[in-house]
């Protein structure tokens, strides 16, 4: 009997990551940290084609049928000109809600984008044109975040009454967010007559580049951080 | 010339040797009592002939075996057969006035007694007590008392006290005795597999239990099924341990064990009614819902089949929506 008592207890220790994976083996675990109207076992919903028809292939879409499954929102499409990257960023430079206006505004200064990026590609020689490879807007501005990312970010913690500023280390998505918000910080910051799409483009563009104002605004945050490096410990004490 | 008759009566020898050798002879211990308590001369002496004497010395019990003394039942004892008793009177109670209500029911709404079954008794209920209370567990419900009324356990232990079940002392032995039966038959897959491999038999993925399509018991349900409460890290240790006889690679052999405590999941788009088309004069076939709805919009569809690929919103275009968005929610 005390084997077997022993024998159950080496059973459940076995660890709960690994089993919540092996039970939804095949599926999809959402991210459970999301406040929600839905319990957690719901699945984001599949919407591109090409995702869709992989599912057929493998045969996941049988499995996939017996999840429970969240609403698409009105952003999610098989549109050609769908792109998820894209699309958060519209929703940090919407305001009021007035989601037309931002989708309007970033297509435009993608727009100009596309426009500066053929001009220069045809002013190039034959030989150079073979390099100038990026002309997709949306990978210029996906290039742009990446070099605009923060690595650690400054806290304020509070230690004998004096509130340091602490170099911390930022995850990915808060980094992200971050980068979008200098992005719009940046293109507002303007004259009056210049409008916010072609300050936005002007913006992608030098970041992309791993230049201009945005860029420079992480460099400063960095600088501030290895300035701060003494005051590393008191994160944890 | 009168002469006493020596009457055969017991002796009740007053000994001054041994206390133990008093209970070998037969004397109740209430007459002894009395005998100490009353004095000597109100009472007639009790005489024994010789031969009735040994005889008895003889038929004494054997030390080696002593006799048991009748325990009284404990109130432990006591107390859980008259819960035992009540509760059966109640569900008796509660059965015939559920069964009279049906009756009743059956009269009020003009149905057959015996061939209602439940549904047509919630659907009545609904109707004679319609109410606006969003959670279905507080609307009135009619239904047979062992749905309503949480089951009990038979006797757990018998008269004397003695439980039945051997893991009666864990407070809940249904659980652990499904926890030690899940060990039991992953200790006995393990030597298969060992035979298995001794023998050099090759294992296949048919050997092992396809969980897909199905899920663990809910907390509640494990519950309700083992008649026990299980707490939140009971759960987890009851998932942990037949999760992981589940992932024996010889796991379908115990396949009746592990998909009692599991469920099947149900592909509710499967489930869903398909409306049965009309037909236009041209043999077109076609189907209209109406009230399909978002946030305060709605909207009446028709479709038909075979169509053009064409389609008109209130006779507009796909102009109708001027946002970008709302066009490609209609297309995409």
């Amino acid at each position: 009997m005390s084997s077997l008592t022993k024998l159950i207890s080496t059973l459940a220790r076995v660890s709960d990551t690994k089993l919540a994976l092996l039970n939804h083996s095949n599926v999809q675990i959402i991210s459970s940290a999301k406040m929600s109207q839905y319990p957690k076992y719901f699945i984001d919903p599949t919407f591109r084609n090409d995702e869709l028809n992989a599912l057929y292939e493998t045969g996941e879409v049988k499995e996939k049928a017996l999840v429970p499954c969240r609403a698409a929102l009105t952003e999610h499409t098989s549109s050609e000109f769908y792109s998820s990257f894209t699309r958060k960023f519209i929703n940090h430079v919407m305001r009021k809600g007035n989601k037309q206006l931002a989708r309007e505004v970033v297509e435009k200064a993608f727009e100009v984008i596309k426009k500066t990026q053929i001009q220069k590609y045809h002013s190039l020689p034959p030989e150079k044109k073979v390099d100038f490879t990026i002309r997709d807007p949306h990978e210029l501005f996906h290039q742009a975040v990446i070099n605009v990312k923060p690595i650690m970010v400054l806290t304020p913690i509070k230690r004998g009454g004096v509130r340091y500023q602490v170099p911390v280390p930022v995850d990915d998505l808060q980094a992200t967010i971050l980068a979008y918000k200098w992005f719009i910080e940046a293109s507002k910051d303007k004259e009056r007559t210049v409008r916010f799409y072609n300050k936005l483009a002007k913006e992608i563009m030098d970041a992309a580049n791993n230049t201009g104002r945005v860029v420079k605004k992480k460099l400063d945050l960095h600088k501030q951080c290895e300035a701060n490096r003494a005051y590393a410990h008191y994160r944890w004490n | 010339m009168a002469t006493t008759m020596l009457h055969k009566h017991r002796v009740s020898v007053l000994f001054s040797f041994g206390r133990s050798l008093y209970r070998r002879i037969n004397v109740s211990q209430g007459e002894f009592g009395l005998q100490q308590k009353c004095s000597a001369y109100s009472r007639p002496i009790n005489t024994l002939s010789a031969s009735e004497a040994v005889a008895e010395i003889k038929n004494m019990p054997d030390e080696s075996r002593p006799m048991p003394a009748k325990k009284p039942i404990s109130k432990a004892m006591k107390a859980y057969l008259l819960q035992a008793k009540n509760y059966d009177e109640f569900m008796k109670k509660q059965n015939t006035e559920f069964q009279i209500g049906r009756r009743h029911l059956a009269n009020i709404m003009s149905m057959d007694a015996d061939t209602m079954t439940q549904e047509d008794i919630d659907q009545a209920i609904e109707f004679l007590f319609p109410s606006g209370l969003y959670e279905p567990r507080a609307r009135p419900m009619m239904k047979s008392p062992e749905l309503i009324f949480p089951p009990k356990k038979a006797a757990e232990f018998d008269e004397s006290g003695r439980p039945y079940h051997s893991l009666f002392y864990t407070m809940n032995p249904n659980f652990y005795g499904l926890l030690q039966e899940a060990v039991t038959e992953y200790v006995n897959l393990n030597k298969e597999e060992d035979n298995m491999i001794r023998k050099r038999i090759s294992f296949n993925s048919d050997m092992k239990i396809i969980l897909s399509g199905s899920d663990w018991l809910s907390q509640e349900k494990l519950s309700n099924l083992l008649i026990e409460q299980i707490d939140d890290a009971q759960y987890e240790q009851f998932k942990n341990v037949m999760l992981r006889l589940a992932e024996h690679p010889l796991s379908n052999k115990v396949k009746d064990f592990i998909m009692k405590y599991r469920y099947s999941l149900v592909n509710e788009a499967a489930l869903a009614e398909i409306p049965k088309p009309s037909y236009e004069k041209d043999g077109r076939a076609y189907v209209t819902f109406k009230g399909a709805r978002r946030k305060n919009a709605y909207a009446d569809v028709t479709v038909h089949m075979p169509g053009t690929g064409k389609f008109l919103i209130n006779d507009c275009d796909i102009e109708y929506f001027q946002d970008i968005q709302s066009r490609e929610q209609v297309i995409c």
